[in-house]
């Protein structure tokens, strides 16, 4: 058994060796890690994700690249696993030796990650893992984009104070996962604050297949609205059967995630109409590039691209910038840099604060949506709305 | 003689490994094959010599990181205090279990096991106050150096071969395999069977909450999917026994290094050989093959498993003498 032990280190030994040596002979292009779930159960957004670096790397070595060097990314799978994530982290520290990573998805690989960073002392520009805690350790190479996920109801706080005015009572429904889990927590918190009445707090597991049980229950209460934490699969199907069962509170509203898919729209068919939900970013945000973005990534690839793909090709001109800037390319003069951010990207200013608990958090606005026959439409707040919101909703009974 | 030889060279290597080799990600890797070597091991006392097959042994493993995590999260107790604990509460909660499911038999004790796996998930999920639910437990990793870790790994690792190589090769060893063989004949011979595969999951227990607890330490962040994984745990515990062979005393250490390397090896392309080639012929064939080879590592673990199966039904060093005749035309008697 010692034998076979020690052919094999023989072979992955032999194996370094040439991949080193490999590493060599390309040193004409400045590397920068990316860390995302290409495979396993997140495989979906990280090739949303992805393939919005790619584009956005592919625009800027187009324009010259950084100071006359191309950025060449190396791509690292985290399949979702934190123990995964930090086998990729320490190998884009100390094999690849990159003076940047970004990327993170999961918020579970973000939390395993974002320590080795800071341990090492290579920056981390995290994309989406949105768990409140990895900014709020003090971590001074870890800097993050994405708002943290107890953020995410800012606007429905907003609307709730200057529309739904009306609304006293709430049922509450999350799926059992970080982001529902978080999410649901900090509504509960602004709640609260609002005055508001929680009459139904269920946590259910993702990919349910019946929510008749929880439903009834929410009927029972006859809250004047549901505020659901849920991807798109569960999202349809709470509203395929709210439908069924005829619940009509004043207004439905997804906590982002899945109600904000073309997906949802699709599977729930009419039952998705008039269904707000918090979102971070829609392209029709005047931002610079937004809609260039989709359009692009709708021409090259075939398909929709949605906030998360937003974030990641906003991420990338972040941490070109960043390098641009640097005095040299060393991490250390790379996070001074990043520090320094101040600029406006396709998914909205970016710049690295302090505040509360968090150091260097991107602070965003957040968006209120809303499906009106079929199309998602920015409805809040005003100066960014694309149609005007409908509210309250229709009554099952009154709907054409 | 030779065989002293090397049971005194491979430690002697594994000590002085992270002197000679600076790499933290080679150091990495080391790390998490220890911790495999400790859970295939624990899976193997219970599965492999007393014969009582579990699927549910990430719930010792989870239950040993969050005795760590909960102590650090709740009193601020430091979690190398949780790493002594660890193995003990799971030990805790593997006696009950064992009291009630081991009247059970085969599949059912099989399918028992199964659910006490899920069922802590779902409880680790749902106590939100109490466990953080999904949000899982952060700390921050007391060494920069990963050096400390893998001396603790790799002690955990050699006592609990040492202690289950002990503990088979001593009277309850015997009672154990006599269990696996034929419970009712060990019984008609005076064997208090239940008892002693409460020894036995208890061992089992111990050993894989200790890596559970170290697990926490070392990762800094657990979730409930992530420690209580049933695919990612439970059923890792089983390959990597079925992989290096089950019923023997190094059979795991040797699966744990087999799935650690081939599941890198795997993720990265062939340690990006795939990709190098791709850049030194200009061939977009092989860049392809790399991206192929990247996505395709849970297939290779299925594949891996059903060669083994199929060829080695016994694990790599079950069936030793075998691939040294067919592989590498050795054959002892001429």
């Amino acid at each position: 058994m010692k034998g076979t032990a020690g052919k094999a280190f023989v072979v992955v030994a032999a194996v370094l060796s040439l991949v080193m040596a490999a590493s060599a002979g390309f040193a004409e292009t400045i590397k920068v890690g990316v860390l995302l779930p290409l495979t396993g159960s997140l495989a979906k957004f990280g090739e949303i994700e992805k393939r919005s670096y790619d584009m956005a790397v592919g625009e800027i070595n187009a324009k010259g690249g950084v100071n006359g060097k191309k950025i060449e990314l190396l791509f690292e799978d985290d399949t979702g696993k934190p123990d995964v994530g930090r086998s990729a982290m320490e190998k884009l520290i100390s094999r690849d030796k990159v003076p940047v990573i970004t990327g993170g998805y999961a918020s579970s690989v973000v939390a395993a990650t974002a320590p080795v960073a800071q341990q090492f002392k290579v920056p981390f520009v995290i994309c989406t893992g949105s768990s409140d805690d990895v900014t709020e350790k003090g971590y001074d190479y870890v800097f993050r984009v994405n708002p943290p996920a107890s953020e995410y109801p800012n606007a429905v706080k907003s609307f709730l104070q200057g529309v739904a005015r009306d609304v006293k009572t709430v049922a509450l429904l999350y799926e059992n996962t970080a982001f529902g889990q978080s999410s649901s927590k900090s509504f509960e918190k602004d709640a609260k604050d609002l005055g508001l009445k929680i009459v139904v707090k269920e946590g259910y597991q993702a990919g349910a297949i019946d929510f008749t049980p929880i439903l009834t229950k929410v009927k029972a209460a006859n809250p004047d609205m549901i505020y659901m934490v849920s991807y798109v699969m569960d999202a349809s199907l709470l509203m395929r059967q709210s439908k069924e069962l005829h619940i009509n509170p004043r207004m439905f509203v997804g906590g982002g995630a899945g109600f904000t898919l073309p997906e949802f729209a699709k599977s729930a068919g009419d039952a998705s109409d008039y269904v707000y939900s918090a979102t971070l970013w829609v392209d029709t945000l005047p931002f610079p590039g937004a809609r260039k973005y989709s359009a692009d990534f709708r021409k090259k690839y075939g398909a929709e691209t949605e906030y998360h793909g937003a974030e990641a090709y906003a991420t990338m001109y972040v941490v070109a910038d960043a390098l641009k800037r640097a005095k040299s390319l060393t991490p250390k003069d790379v996070r001074g840099a990043l520090a320094a951010t101040d600029m406006k990207t396709a998914f909205g200013p970016v710049k690295f604060v302090s505040y509360g608990k968090k150091t260097q958090q991107n602070k965003l606005d957040t968006y209120m949506v809303q499906w009106q026959k079929g199309e998602l439409e920015a409805v809040w707040p005003k100066n960014v709305a694309t149609k005007k919101y409908i509210y309250p909703t229709p009554h099952w009974d009154r709907r054409r | 003689m030779k065989k002293n030889l090397y049971q005194l060279i491979l430690p002697a290597v594994l000590a002085l490994l992270p002197m000679a080799v600076k790499s933290e990600y080679f150091l990495h890797l080391m790390i998490l094959f220890l911790l495999w070597v400790v859970i295939g091991s624990s899976w193997n006392i219970l599965a492999g010599y007393t014969g009582q097959v579990s699927f549910g042994h990430a719930a010792f493993f989870g239950v040993g990181a969050y005795t760590a995590g909960l102590l650090f999260q709740h009193l601020q107790v430091s979690p190398w205090w949780g790493m002594a604990l660890g193995g003990i509460v799971a030990m805790l909660i593997g006696l009950p279990f064992g009291a009630i499911c081991f009247p059970l038999r085969g599949a059912y004790f099989a399918l028992a096991s199964l659910a006490l796996g899920e069922g802590i998930r779902h409880i680790a999920t749902v106590a939100e106050g109490f466990t953080g639910g999904m949000m899982g437990i952060m700390i921050m990793p007391t060494f920069t150096s990963k050096a400390p870790y893998y001396y603790i790994a790799l002690g955990l690792a050699v006592l609990s071969v040492l202690s289950i190589r002990a503990i088979i090769n001593s009277k309850p060893g015997y009672y154990f395999v006599s269990i696996r063989e034929d419970q009712d004949a060990a019984a008609s011979l005076g064997i208090d069977t239940t008892l002693y595969k409460n020894i036995s999951l208890s061992i089992s227990a111990f050993w894989t909450g200790m890596a559970g607890a170290l697990y926490m330490n070392y990762m800094g962040f657990i979730d409930p999917n992530v420690v209580f994984s049933l695919h990612d745990y439970s059923v890792m515990a089983i390959l990597v026994a079925i992989v290096g062979g089950v019923g023997t005393i190094y059979g795991p250490a040797v699966g744990a290094f087999i799935m650690v390397a081939f599941q890198e090896f795997f993720r990265t392309g062939f340690f990006g050989l795939f990709d190098y080639l791709g850049k030194a012929t200009g061939s977009p064939a092989f860049t392809a093959l790399s991206g192929a080879v990247r996505q395709a590592h849970v297939l290779g673990f299925g594949i891996l498993v059903i060669v083994v199966i199929l060829y080695l039904p016994n694990g790599v060093v079950g069936d030793w003498e075998k691939i040294k005749r067919n592989v590498f035309r050795i054959n002892p008697a001429g």
